[in-house]
């Protein structure tokens, strides 16, 4: 028994044919279908092109040299150069903002997860008045305006003597988004039929053990989904980055930020730095894409 | 599931999240009653911040243009959303690629994803759109002043909110879609509907669902935008585009005044817009959980 990813992708083994319309399927393809296939075939390809864009030309930008990097009229035609990212490399800390941002990455999404999980769990079980009010007031924090909360912290991460620390950022975030944690990860848990928690009690499981021993081999793909979320999160933010750190444990969405206001090798640099950022997380949306739309798709189910 | 239970399951989480997050909040509450500096205890000065905040046009412009962002951003996503859903549900191998390219935008940073936006309208640097704009146009398109004149600004603004959001919205409908039963749209085929009375009729009917809840998330991430502004608005605070998290961010931590407490007091009142707003959703789901 696995748990079923009611991924948006299952369709996509049934359908025989690359960019078959829907209406070709069981007959034969007919001319009229076979146009509108076409059509959505190039009005997707146009999307897709635009979508990506942006990121297509800060690539271009930190390959050209640097005198026509950023020309007015574009300069289409030149011999790349590597040497933006040599120099992103040799002259500045990028290699530690990086290194920052993997390591509150990390650190928050493990443990988010490891906080999340029971709770969650107890939210998809309990069908007590305080679930429902704990569920709501999780999505009321999620909504707040960020500020209300990074500003204290703000002030009591310097009172503490943690200001500028990787571990403070990395437990802001935690806090931060430990309510879409635990909606994602009750929604996924409440997919679980409950049937099989009292199978299991009944032969002698505690609920601790249910959870341990049960749920959460069966959560595989579901822990995956939001980990994956809460991963990208952390990796993304800046408001709190900008705030909670200065030199030490600066993020790179923070170090990009403040590239911009500089000088142009500089800022080519940045495009350098925008590219290897983002390199990644294409990596993630391509791979993890089932997750990914999963982890969005059981929210719309529930919500 | 025993109450006892339940309370010990949820206890790392609800100190983690009521903990960490009601201290600020307090903290937040008290210091929009006060004047006070970084680091240092506050003294009261009851109403003042709320008056001041309330007093100051600034205030008044930042929640229309956020209002207004929103609304319009709103709209366009679930719009496109639904087009692109409707495109990408009839596609088969491909899929999977289409979605996992549609994604790149909402996965990556927001900020770093306005900054590359904003590398595409900057004359300074390149000003790839102004150019193929006028080479398709025949110079008529000129160079807009994308960042400083209130209106060209809006629209990238819109167009990079849309951008990062879209994605988002397109999966959310297109889990919807995947639910629309096949009888009832096939019994509307043969009743002689066509494909938009189809669309129309049936399948917004009954997603509504969905969109409703595409329309609440998306309502709370716009509205508290604020990474994209910094690369995209620059001028915010000459072109009446600031929106409420900008302004927020100056008045207490960025401008050279630092006043904590009239932040903090814009903070508190941005809660209570935010939580209106949310009202009937939440209404909603309290009806759905006790049902």
């Amino acid at each position: 028994m696995t748990l079923d990813i009611p991924a948006a992708s299952t369709r996509s083994s049934q359908a025989p044919v690359d960019l078959a319309p829907e209406a070709g399927r069981g007959r034969p393809a007919s001319r009229r279908s076979r146009r509108a296939g076409v059509v959505t075939a190039v009005v997707l390809t146009i999307v897709c092109l635009l979508m990506v864009f942006p990121f297509l030309w800060a690539a271009l930008s930190s390959i050209k040299p640097t005198d026509v990097a950023f020309a007015n009229p574009p300069v289409f035609r030149f011999a790349p150069t590597f040497q933006p990212y040599v120099d992103l490399w040799q002259t500045t800390d990028f290699y530690l903002y990086l290194v920052n941002t993997l390591v509150v990455a990390v650190i928050s999404t493990i443990v988010a997860l490891i906080v999340g999980l029971p709770c969650a769990y107890a939210l998809s079980r309990y069908t007590g008045i305080s679930s429902v009010v704990l569920l709501v007031l999780a999505l009321v924090f999620r909504a707040l305006p960020r500020f209300a909360v990074v500003l204290p912290m703000y002030d009591i991460s310097q009172s503490l003597g943690i200001y500028d620390t990787t571990y403070a950022l990395a437990g802001a975030l935690i806090v931060i988004n430990q309510p879409f944690t635990i909606w994602l990860l009750r929604n996924f848990f409440a997919e679980i039929p409950p049937e099989l928690d009292e199978a299991a009690m009944v032969d002698g499981c505690t609920r601790f053990g249910v959870l341990r021993r049960i749920m959460i081999p069966l959560m595989g793909p579901g822990i995956l989904t939001a980990g994956i979320f809460v991963f990208l999160f952390a990796f993304q933010e800046y408001l709190t980055a900008a705030v909670l750190t200065d030199t030490s444990s600066k993020t790179v969405p923070v170090f990009i930020a403040t590239q911009l206001g500089q000088n142009l090798p500089l800022l080519q640099q940045a495009s350098a730095a925008t590219v290897l950022l983002t390199l990644p997380v294409i990596g993630i949306a391509l791979i993890a894409q089932k997750y990914l739309v999963a982890g969005l798709a059981s929210g719309a189910v529930k919500g | 599931m025993k109450r006892r239970q339940f309370w010990a399951l949820v206890a790392p989480s609800v100190v983690v999240m009521f903990g960490f997050m009601l201290v600020p909040l307090y903290q937040t509450l008290r210091w929009s009653f006060e004047s006070v500096n970084y680091g240092e205890a506050g003294t009261f000065i009851g109403l003042t911040n709320y008056r001041a905040a309330l007093g100051d046009a600034r205030l008044g412009r930042a929640v229309l243009f956020t209002v207004g962002l929103t609304v319009v951003a709103s709209a366009f996503c679930i719009v496109f959303g639904y087009v692109l859903a409707a495109l990408v549900n009839k596609l088969g191998r491909a899929r999977p690629l289409v979605l996992g390219i549609l994604l790149i935008s909402y996965v990556s940073p927001q900020v770093v994803g306005a900054v590359a936006f904003s590398w595409l309208f900057d004359s300074n640097f390149g000003g790839i759109v102004d150019y193929l704009l006028n080479a398709v146009s025949g110079g008529a398109f000129g160079n807009p002043l994308w960042f400083t004149s209130t209106w060209p600004n809006r629209l990238i603004i819109v167009a990079n909110v849309v951008w990062f959001m879209l994605p988002f919205a397109m999966l959310m409908i297109l889990a919807g879609l995947q639910g629309v039963s096949e009888e009832t749209l096939e019994a509307a085929e043969i009743d002689g509907a066509s494909p938009l009375q189809r669309h129309l009729y049936v399948i917004i009917p009954s997603i509504r669902g969905v969109l409703g809840f595409v329309v609440l998330i998306l309502t709370m991430d716009v509205i508290r935008v604020f990474d994209s502004l910094i690369p995209l608005a620059p001028q915010s605070l000459t072109n009446g585009n600031e929106s409420l998290m900008v302004y927020i961010y100056r008045v207490a931590f960025s401008e050279a005044s630092r006043n904590l407490g009239l932040g903090s007091a814009i903070s508190v009142l941005t809660i209570i817009l935010i939580l209106i707003l949310l009202f009937p959703s939440i209404r909603n789901i309290v009806k759905e959980a006790r049902a």
